[in-house]
């Protein structure tokens, strides 16, 4: 019978929600396999798991609410071990390792920002900010909207001025928000957002966090700017072999767009 | 979901919260080499799908259609049909995530996200294993 696993924990760690519910349906109940200081929270691997929205959030219920008591080293979605003993063979093997990570991460939680432009405050400021868009923009109105060519050609315009301005405002929307964190990691670029960057933010500072973040909703009032946390540590865990270039924790611009 | 004031935006247990945060746990966490994870295939695909980056003509000319209907002597926060503008972008978004699948693996990712959001508008009524809200979700029913 094949192992799920969740995550990683000290051993010594007061609150692992062992019986919860976890993946699969019905959901499989979660139990713990503890290996010298080490412990990892998992279940039964049901037949034929696929990342469903129900298993997803189990996966993710599970480790928030480990998380919540103590440190906990998150697995990506989908980890299966042959059985338990190859479990706590890794955690022998790799002790070490998973215990200076939970030291490092202990006491910290991951903060999740994204941000979208609001769209008609950025047209704004585009065509504010440039008299060929301006001017292009009130020809093609006067002519009843322009031929195809002209919306092409102006939308081109805008499009490159808009993508311009995402690559700045993630930028600053990050330079704004650095300093009340500890580490920062910046996720994949997307069309689905400007900026997606991860925070590692010590519990005791979390309000200092969302206060940066409530600054910088009032200093960029065109963005849209989304929170999510606390949550575990996803984004400063160590990569592993499958980690794509990028994810990695680091301080750049995004240059997301 | 867009246009919104500030402090309603961002909860955990929010539409677009649980979409933001599903996307974290199927690219980041501890990944194990002696361990295989599941359907990684339909999660690789996905992954390429979601950072593809495409100016296309469909996005110049959606751009030249929105110039065309704002009022440059409105403020910015004022044309009332913004909402429904930014609510069609973010509905052709998804489709063209699921459009964009190439296996039943993928299609099965972008479903969960597409019901994530649907679900999170509803209040996520469902039942959850003892699931836990972040601070700023409970912030965020105080307020209300």
């Amino acid at each position: 019978m094949s192992t799920y696993v969740y995550g990683i924990a000290a051993s010594s760690h007061p609150a692992l929600p062992e019986g919860m519910g976890g993946v699969g349906d019905p959901p499989r109940p979660v139990r713990i396999l503890r290996e010298g200081d080490l412990a990892a929270v998992v279940s039964e691997a049901p037949e034929g798991l696929r990342p469903k929205r129900r298993d997803l959030l189990a996966h993710q219920n599970v480790l928030s609410e480990a998380g919540a008591a103590g440190c906990v080293l998150p697995m990506r979605f989908g980890s299966v071990a042959p059985d338990d003993n190859s479990i706590t063979g890794v955690l022998a093997e790799r002790a070490e390792h998973y215990k200076e990570r939970l030291r490092a991460l202990d006491g910290r939680v991951e903060y999740n920002v994204k941000a979208n432009h609001v769209e008609e405050a950025v047209l704004h400021q585009v065509m504010a900010e440039s008299p060929d868009i301006r001017g292009l923009a009130e020809a093609n109105r006067q002519a009843g909207g322009g031929s195809y060519d002209d919306k092409i050609r102006l939308g081109e315009l805008v499009a490159a001025a808009v993508k311009a301005k995402e690559g700045d405002d993630a930028a600053a929307l990050q330079r704004l928000l650095e300093p009340a964190a500890d580490d920062v990691s910046v996720g994949p670029e997307s069309t689905g957002w400007l900026a997606n960057v991860s925070f590692l933010v010590d519990r005791g500072s979390a309000e200092t966090f969302l206060a940066a973040v409530e600054q910088a909703r009032m200093d960029m009032p065109h963005l849209e700017v989304r929170v999510n946390g606390p949550l575990p540590p996803y984004s400063f865990v160590e990569p592993g072999p499958a980690e794509p270039a990028g994810t990695a924790a680091g301080g750049t611009d995004t240059g997301a767009g | 979901m867009t246009v919104v004031p500030a402090q309603q935006t961002g909860g955990g247990g929010g539409s677009s919260g649980l979409y933001d945060v599903l996307e974290l746990v199927l690219d980041r966490g501890l990944v194990i080499d002696a361990f295989v994870r599941v359907s990684l295939v339909g999660i690789e695909i996905l992954k390429i799908d979601v950072r593809v980056v495409v100016a296309s003509v469909d996005t110049y000319l959606r751009f030249a259609e929105a110039c065309n209907r704002l009022d440059l002597e409105a403020g910015p926060r004022k044309d009332p049909g913004l909402p429904d503008l930014v609510g069609e972008m973010t509905e052709s978004g998804a489709r063209g995530k699921s459009k964009g699948a190439l296996s039943g693996a993928a299609e099965t990712i972008s479903d969960a996200f597409k019901q994530a959001r649907d679900e999170g508008s509803e209040r996520e009524t469902e039942s959850r294993p003892r699931a836990r809200k972040s601070t700023s979700a409970r912030r965020k029913e105080e307020q209300e």
